[in-house]
């Protein structure tokens, strides 16, 4: 079913050399240790420096939403600006906070880039670049990115600050009813593509993506989704755990340095978790735009490297997040819970049930249209 | 008036009733209480709100003067002046329970003038703190500072309020608690990004819903009431833009204006229109201001910024045609300093037509979002007879139904001339108080339209004395700011300082009912109704 | 039933509302950007000539000023800002007579209220427009306005100032 891709530019023909040169000259064990640790550091690398650009691209789209420049002192057009501010939190100080937990304020941080990396791990980027392919993704991921949770909590709770815990508070209601909707639009996209794992379901989407596969339901699915996972990253319109202008910063308020670095760096790269899932499990994932029966075509997008396409496919759902982000004012804890329990919730299990059936009585796009799509 | 005249020997006989600029009543200090309650609830013309509550130092003996007006008709006043000559523990009764917006006034009367007031709930100095060292508005005040030294301690807030109530004729001095034992206490302030300056409010929680709120002011008292006594008028005028900073022009308007009444200066007719159009500039300038922040404050930063940039083109006109942008120092006694720059009228004309159009984008934006909308609609409500109650002016006051919009109860410069509407809502909650600010400044282009063509040639500033001494007497002048009722009073005593000078600030009867209407709602929405009443706190400290 | 349709058109009209919300940033996205680029836009910047930022007194090439040490602008200061020091001095035809010694000025107590220009009697102060005063010291705001060396103008000689040239 696999097409061979003659592409010049897809990483696999570096890893699968790398990997050829070194089987050839070391045993098993060794060959796995160090494939272990170079993915590893090549995923901690990739982690830091998706967030300096998404940092980067918040500030600066966010500026012109608002009629600003945005950064533009640091090099070219404030290319450096997020590395200046990298390096700025690496070196502040981490404030001792009086009467505070100590143990467990030190630790939360800690959970909460955890999670976000543990779960950053599972995403297929391209083609042969996956780091974990379970056969069980989706559910994984949906179980990992909610520990994420027990950060914030913590955080609030440690700090011995009465907004921090507020914070924590409201951040907890608002996770736990979130979570569910975000699981339950990736089950609705489950029970249409049949399977939990990435790849394959990636795979399924060559010609057809999921998003127009199941139409109506899977629209559906989709926007709950895009909204549920804008919740569950606390940016506005919902980012009342730190809502900065009533709790000045919300459960990390008395963080400082890399502490406050990592809650930082979590929050932007939850966003391009939850951004790159819906990738995957919507638009295809890292599968080129293929028509069936258009060779040229086909041909030429496939001449695009795979990781470009989920690149570009990702970074427009993150441009569709801050666009969302710097046009709302902020919901109230109770609007909050209303629209997730009146709206997202009964829609969601409605539509679960609509995709069973529209699944089961042959309608997706695929059984409708099998010579197009 | 002949009637309430008749009224008030009625109810207090030896009362000495004078026609001054206003008509003014001495009666003694227990029966104050009785003759205000009898004229607020006289039927023909209530005198239901209290718009000035004066401490004096008069020398021999330390008192109040009270401003009333009716609600109806804000032109109808009456003066109310008692005292008491016991210096050393001066006690008169409290108005409180007639006239809610008295609580925070007469407090300040106690800090200031060491005026203890019976049945007052809550006897705590307000911009003081409670071990200040000597009354600092008596004009035997020693201010030395050793006996006040600078503090760099953090000190404790004590939530227990010292009272003095009258029990069965027995003057009976207890304490009483202002939280409860186990409350949940926070915070907002005196540091919050979102208190608009350095506010201090102790709220009280119970999970996200606030049970009471206990206003702490005074961080940035700078005593300029105190200060304007060794001054002369002209010099007085430069605090005046400094109280509140959003509406210096209209500020300092008040003041030009009770200025010119006592020394009767006629201000050129050119002046006049120059200063009408500067204060709708101004009015303009601090509603978008107010729209941003409110926005804002309940988490749209990009309608912020809009509002910014909009507000930005008023505050170029004002540089241009003062050389100031937020503390514009435009208005003089007889006039004003400065006049219009060539391009005014086109810089203004294509500001009007600029505005319109984002007025509208304000609303596509904004004012019909689902959010905004769950965000304001319903949310602190203050009805009209708790605003009246409370004396809150201007957009929140005419929110809640109440006309009391100065420019059309007692107008005053061009108000008189042009036409526009007041805008009245009657829903009293945030977002009757929103849609009026966007409204209020669609009438002010509206206004600045049937001036800006017609401005006539002629002088900018009456020809005035080189020292300007206003005659004995009491001087008021209210103007209607853009938070609302700006007033000014003036006791002179023939020099050329004054001897008493009082602000009427509006946000100050604004943040006294933020206890009230924030009572039982959401954390979130007690800042979103902060925005929605929007308090300028240099105002209410002065 | 109508609560139902309540629901739904509760609903779309929500929907509706945010989706005209995001096509005025849209909008805005494409618009010009007011930023002002300070320093870089300093030859092309205007700041209105009525500008208050700093006191001068404005002295003519022979380095003379019209500053007769009246202690007008000082009376008139609200603040205190302005210390006029002035010198008795002997004329030629023996007349004592006050003239200007010192005129410091401290911007750091200055409220930019413009009393002091408007009552100086003989016009010899002017706020200019030259807005950047920052210092590191509060003792670099106190100035002395009055060159080394000058002097009062003479004004019955002025109108003979051009035929010197
Ligand atoms: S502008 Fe005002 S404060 Fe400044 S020196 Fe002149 S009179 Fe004094
Ligand atoms: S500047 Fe003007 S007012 Fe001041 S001392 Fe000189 S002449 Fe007098």
């Amino acid at each position: 079913m696999i097409l061979n891709y003659s592409q010049p530019l897809e990483v696999t023909n570096l890893t699968s050399w790398l990997d050829a040169a070194l089987r050839s000259s070391l045993p098993e064990f060794w060959v796995l240790l160090i494939e272990f640790v170079l993915v590893g550091v090549a995923f901690l690398a990739a982690y830091a420096v998706i967030a300096l650009i998404l940092i980067y691209a918040e500030r600066k789209i966010t500026a012109f939403f608002q009629a600003r420049f945005g950064p533009n002192r640091v090099g070219k057009w404030g290319l450096l600006q997020s590395v200046a501010d990298m390096v700025k939190i690496l070196l502040k100080e981490i404030v001792k906070i009086n009467r505070s937990d100590r143990f467990l304020f030190f630790a939360a941080p800690f959970f909460m880039i955890v999670a976000s990396m543990a779960t950053f791990g599972a995403i297929a980027f391209g083609k042969g670049l996956h780091a974990i392919d379970f056969n069980i993704g989706v559910l994984y991921v949906t179980a990992v990115s909610s520990l994420g949770i027990i950060g914030v909590l913590l955080a609030g709770w440690s700090s011995n600050n009465k907004y921090s815990m507020i914070g924590a508070m409201r951040s907890g209601a608002q996770f736990v009813s979130y979570e569910l909707s975000a699981g339950f639009a990736l089950m609705t996209i489950v029970v249409l593509a049949g399977t939990m794992q990435f790849s394959t379901m990636i795979e399924g989407q060559r010609y057809c993506w999921n998003l127009f596969n199941g139409h109506i339901s899977s629209l559906i699915a989709f926007i709950i989704y895009l909204i549920s996972g804008h919740a569950e990253t606390n940016r506005g319109p919902f980012d009342l755990p730190e809502a900065e202008s009533e709790l000045t910063a919300g459960y990390h308020t008395e963080y400082s340095g890399l502490q406050f670095g990592f809650y930082y760096l979590a929050e932007y790269l939850n966003m391009f978790i939850i951004a790159s899932i819906a990738t995957a499990v919507f638009l295809g994932g890292y599968m080129p735009i293929q028509v069936k029966g258009w060779v040229a075509f086909n041909g030429i997008m496939e001449y695009i490297p795979s990781y470009i396409w989920f690149f570009g496919k990702t970074a427009v759902l993150i441009f569709l997040s801050l666009w969302v982000r710097w046009s709302f004012p902020r919901l109230r804890i109770d609007q909050l819970l209303n629209l997730e329990w009146k709206y997202l919730l009964p829609i969601n299990l409605v539509n679960i049930v609509l995709m069973v059936i529209l699944v089961l009585s042959g309608l997706t796009l695929t059984d409708l249209l099998p010579g197009w799509f | 008036m002949e009637n309430i005249k008749k009224l008030i020997l009625n109810t207090v006989k030896d009362a000495v009733i004078e026609e001054k600029q206003k008509l003014t009543v001495t009666v003694d200090y227990t029966k104050l209480h009785l003759l205000a309650k009898t004229l607020r609830d006289n039927a023909e013309l209530p005198f239901d709100t209290l718009v000035f509550l004066t401490g004096m130092d008069r020398g021999e003996e330390l008192g109040v003067n009270y401003l009333l007006c009716s609600s109806k008709d804000l032109s109808k006043e009456i003066v109310l002046k008692t005292g008491t000559t016991d210096r050393e523990n001066p006690l008169l009764y409290s108005v409180t329970d007639l006239f809610e917006t008295a609580n925070y006034n007469e407090r300040e009367v106690f800090a200031l003038f060491g005026i203890r007031f019976i049945n007052n709930p809550d006897m705590r100095k307000f911009f003081l703190n409670g071990d200040w060292n000597g009354f600092p508005f008596r004009k035997d005040y020693d201010a030395n500072p050793e006996l006040n030294p600078l503090n760099l301690e953090s000190k404790d807030i004590i939530d227990i309020a010292p009272r003095i109530m009258e029990i069965d004729g027995k003057l009976v001095e207890s304490t009483v608690n202002i939280f409860e034992e186990d409350d949940y206490i926070i915070n907002i302030g005196p540091q919050h990004p979102s208190t608009h300056g350095v506010m201090h409010f102790r709220t009280s929680l119970d999970g996200e819903i606030v049970k009471k709120i206990d206003v702490h002011s005074g961080y940035i008292h700078r005593g300029i009431e105190k200060l304007s006594e060794t001054l002369t008028y002209p010099q007085i005028l430069h605090f005046t833009d400094r109280l509140d900073y959003l509406s210096a022009n209209i500020n300092r308007h008040g003041l030009c204006m009770a200025v010119e009444k006592a020394a009767e200066i006629e201000v050129p007719e050119r002046a006049q229109y120059i200063r009408t159009i500067m204060d709708e500039l101004n009015r303009m300038d601090s509603h978008l201001l107010a729209w941003a922040c409110q926005t804002n404050d309940l988490g749209a930063t990009t309608a912020f910024i809009y509002g910014m940039r909009e507000r930005e083109i008023i505050l170029d006109i004002f540089e241009k045609t003062c050389g100031g942008r937020l503390i514009i120092n435009q208005n003089v006694v007889g006039g004003v300093m400065f006049d219009i720059y060539d391009d005014f009228q086109k810089d203004v004309k294509s500001f009007i037509i600029y505005m319109c159009d984002k007025l509208k984008e304000y609303d596509r934006f904004f004012s019909h979002n689902v959010i905004a909308l769950g965000r304001m609609i319903g949310i602190g409500n203050l009805s009209k007879e708790d605003a009246i109650n409370y004396a809150v002016t201007g957009p929140a006051g005419r929110g809640s139904g109440w006309s009391c919009d100065i420019r059309k109860h007692i107008p005053y410069a061009l108000y008189d001339k042009v036409e526009f509407n007041e805008v009245i809502r009657t829903e009293g909650d945030s977002y009757a108080r929103y849609l009026n600010r966007l409204d209020e400044i669609e009438q002010s282009l509206h206004i600045i339209e049937q001036l800006i063509d017609n401005i006539p040639e002629g002088d900018i500033c009456a020809k005035t004395k080189a020292i300007i001494r206003l005659p004995e007497g009491e001087f008021y002048s209210r103007v209607e700011a853009c938070r609302g009722e700006f007033g000014v009073f003036i006791e002179s005593r023939g020099d050329k300082f004054p001897y008493r000078l009082k602000f009427r600030s509006p946000s100050m009867a604004l943040v006294s009912a933020m206890p009230l209407i924030c009572k039982n709602e959401k954390i979130s929405d007690f800042i979103g109704i902060g925005g929605s009443m929007d308090y300028v706190i240099p105002d209410i400290d002065r | 039933m109508s609560s139902v349709s309540k629901y739904f058109s509760g609903l779309f009209t929500g929907i509706k509302s945010l989706l005209f919300g995001m096509s005025v940033t849209w909008k805005e996205l494409w618009t010009k950007k007011v930023t002002r680029q300070y320093p870089e836009n300093r030859d092309t910047l205007v700041i209105s000539d009525r500008w208050r930022s700093e006191l001068t007194m404005p002295h003519d090439e022979n380095n003379e000023h019209a500053c007769t040490a009246c202690g007008i602008c000082e009376m008139n200061c609200p603040n205190g800002t302005i210390k006029v020091i002035s010198q008795m001095i002997e004329t030629e035809d023996g007349k004592k007579k006050k003239i200007l010694d010192k005129y410091q000025w401290d911007l750091g107590m200055c409220t930019f209220c413009n009393l002091c220009v408007l009552t100086c009697p003989s016009d010899a102060i002017k706020f200019e427009n030259t807005f950047e005063n920052a210092v590191f010291n509060r003792e670099k705001l106190k100035q002395q306005l009055n060159h080394e060396g000058s002097k009062l103008r003479d004004k019955k000689k002025e109108p003979l100032a051009p035929k010197a040239e």
